[in-house]
């Protein structure tokens, strides 16, 4: 268990504010934030590259708060490798293992296991210079790994690589994982390596922790707008919520009133899911207590998904597929029905923005 | 422009080479090869190379700390340190020596220094300070520019592989910044053996004691010895040609001309 308590430091102009962690034995853990959010700095104070100005950090038992990089037991990959350039692939992997200063022969069957377990056997003559992206990741992850750190801190490592080799080696960090049973924490900006991989996520802010939970708990219950927002949400609606049994009324700033899960009253911001938004020709017969009647005022195309903008008294977003958009004639200028249940709807009160 | 360019540089190695050629050509081979047998030259060859490794090396060992520490550490008065290094590159060596001169002859620290044996002025140690102390700002500021273009976390990332700080500076940094390392010594030694102004203040130029190449070339040619001031010269012009072309030929990633 990796265990951190009210964590500050502050780097030129990077930050960490008051972190608090605990994160068990194997978990996957991702922190997600925008540029400049302090994550960098969280992760190289946790290998101990940076000493914290206040708080701890406990690994188990043992206090590592002053402990040096080399004694924490924990590995560390950058978005951009890292990778020592005037060593071999072989001699990149087997740094670790020289500095413990193993038996050259012990050396060599590390390094051999470990390339055979990330299929790089054939790459350990050349030098990083001659490598792809992907297989120079390969080499920095196996160069940890021969270790056996107990954590493996990932910052960005998937960001630098086209789509196909991200998907590949994303099945490879799972895949390490689930092996050895590690605890990583990795910082992405991309959400697909959140729902492939994480078991919780936090978000980072001016270099605080806003939001900290399970994934699914995190996108459906955004702690506030700034978290909806960078969540990539798509709908962020202005009001004001007054209860309605267990629901909640929401009179937006402009536009027809709709419905809401959450019993709260006062001003509010509604975070809600593009994807949650279904669009019909005509009123249908569902459970959805929301189902607003609006005018297409833009069409955008995301690969095999359409993003469709619709004036409904106030700007409301709807993601839907290629086929949908086609079958259901959508253009600019049409009348469509936008339909959602109040329980995708997460009202958070303005003050707690 | 293409033309002017071309022209201009061919004049320009044409001027070069003409120049060169005619100082190596100045004696007939016989009366080289007899200056070279002087005991004056070949004191001061042997002085030269002596000094002017003993200089590199030293520069080199300065370079690297202090390189090192301004290209990574944020520390009270860097700009003024970094300052006070900038006009040391474009002062005449002249110059330096009178300072070098004015401080080991006539402050109290150069009188203790002196008291304590470190005895520099006009002695082949003082050409060794004089040496040092004009050609280390240009080794900083290569090795400076070499350590900067090196990413920190390559160091960060030897340091959760075991290392110390001091390890990765010494397995990961320095190995990468050969080249830089490479070009800065070949130019400071290069520098060191044609060094005249600085030496001759601090050192002064008392024949078969503080005569180095430079030195042998001005004493020569005040004298009227044509021939021995001539050998001198092409000494100094095939000493740096050849390890200029040696760096060129083994290391492919200086590109010293």
């Amino acid at each position: 268990m990796l265990r951190i308590e009210s964590l500050s430091i502050t780097l030129e102009e990077f930050s960490v504010r008051d972190v608090s962690l605990e994160i068990p034995r194997g978990e996957y853990f991702i922190i997600l934030g925008p540029t400049g959010a302090g994550k960098t700095v969280l992760l190289e104070t946790i290998a101990g590259i940076h000493t914290p100005g206040s708080g701890r950090i406990f690994l188990g038992d043992r206090e590592i708060t002053s402990t040096e990089p080399r004694s924490r037991k924990i590995g560390m990959l950058y978005q951009d490798y890292m990778l020592f350039p005037h060593l071999t692939v072989e001699e990149n992997i087997a740094f670790g293992l020289r500095q413990r200063k193993l038996p050259t022969e012990e050396q060599h069957a590390v390094v051999n296991e470990m390339c055979s377990f990330l299929e790089i056997d054939h790459l350990t003559g050349r030098y990083p210079r001659s490598l792809s992206g992907g297989e120079q990741q390969r080499v920095a992850l196996a160069r940890a790994l021969v270790l056996r750190p107990e954590i493996l801190l990932l910052d960005e490592p998937l960001s630098a690589l086209d789509s196909q080799t991200r998907e590949w080696l994303r099945r490879e960090l799972s895949r390490v994982q689930k092996l050895t049973g590690m605890t990583i924490i990795q910082i992405t900006h991309h959400l697909d390596d959140v729902f492939a991989l994480a078991d919780r996520i936090a978000i980072m802010h001016e270099g605080r922790i806003v939001q900290l939970g399970k994934t699914p708990e995190v996108f459906l219950h955004p702690a506030d707008t700034f978290v909806a927002g960078f969540l990539s949400i798509g709908n962020i609606i202005r009001g004001n919520s007054s209860r309605s049994g267990n629901l909640s009324r929401i009179i937006p700033d402009s536009g027809p009133e709709f419905s809401a899960a959450s019993g709260i009253a006062g001003e509010v911001v509604a975070p809600l899911h593009a994807e949650d938004v279904i669009l019909s020709q005509e009123p249908f017969a569902s459970s959805a207590r929301n189902c607003l009647l609006g005018t297409i005022s833009e069409i955008i195309p995301l690969g095999s998904t359409v993003r469709v903008i619709l004036d409904v008294g106030f700007l409301l977003t709807a993601l839907l597929t290629r086929e949908s958009c086609h079958e259901l004639q959508l253009e600019p200028g049409s009348r469509v029905y936008a339909t959602f249940k109040a329980s995708a709807v997460h009202a958070i009160p303005v003050n707690t923005e | 422009m293409r033309k002017i360019s071309l022209a201009i540089t061919l004049i320009l190695f044409f001027v070069i080479s003409a120049t060169l050629l005619g100082l190596i050509l100045y004696s007939p081979l016989p009366v080289l090869a007899g200056s070279f047998l002087n005991p004056e030259i070949q004191f001061a060859i042997l002085l030269s190379l002596i000094t002017s490794v003993v200089s590199t090396l030293i520069c080199i060992a300065i370079a690297i700390l202090v390189a090192y520490a301004l290209s990574r550490y944020e520390f009270f008065g860097k700009r003024v340190v970094t300052l006070a290094l900038t006009p040391l590159l474009t002062f005449p060596p002249l110059v330096a020596g009178i300072a070098l001169l004015l401080f080991f002859g006539t402050t109290p620290w150069g009188r203790a220094l002196d008291q304590a044996g470190f005895s520099v002025i006009f002695t082949p140690l003082g050409i060794v300070v004089a040496e040092v102390f004009v050609n280390i700002p240009f080794m900083i500021r290569i090795l400076r520019s070499a350590f900067t273009a090196i990413n920190p976390r390559y160091e960060n990332v030897a340091k959760t592989l075991g290392c110390t700080e001091t390890g990765a500076f010494l397995q990961v940094t320095l190995p990468m910044a050969r080249h830089g390392l490479l070009a800065g010594t070949v130019t400071t030694w290069s520098k060191t053996m044609g060094e005249f102004g600085a030496v001759l203040m601090l050192a002064g130029a008392t024949t078969m004691r503080t005569e180095t190449l430079p030195i042998a070339l001005y004493l020569n040619i005040s004298a009227g010895e044509l021939n021995i001031a001539v050998a001198a010269a092409t000494i100094l012009i095939l000493i740096s040609l050849a390890v200029l072309c040696a760096v060129e030929h083994f290391d492919r990633g200086v590109h010293v001309f």
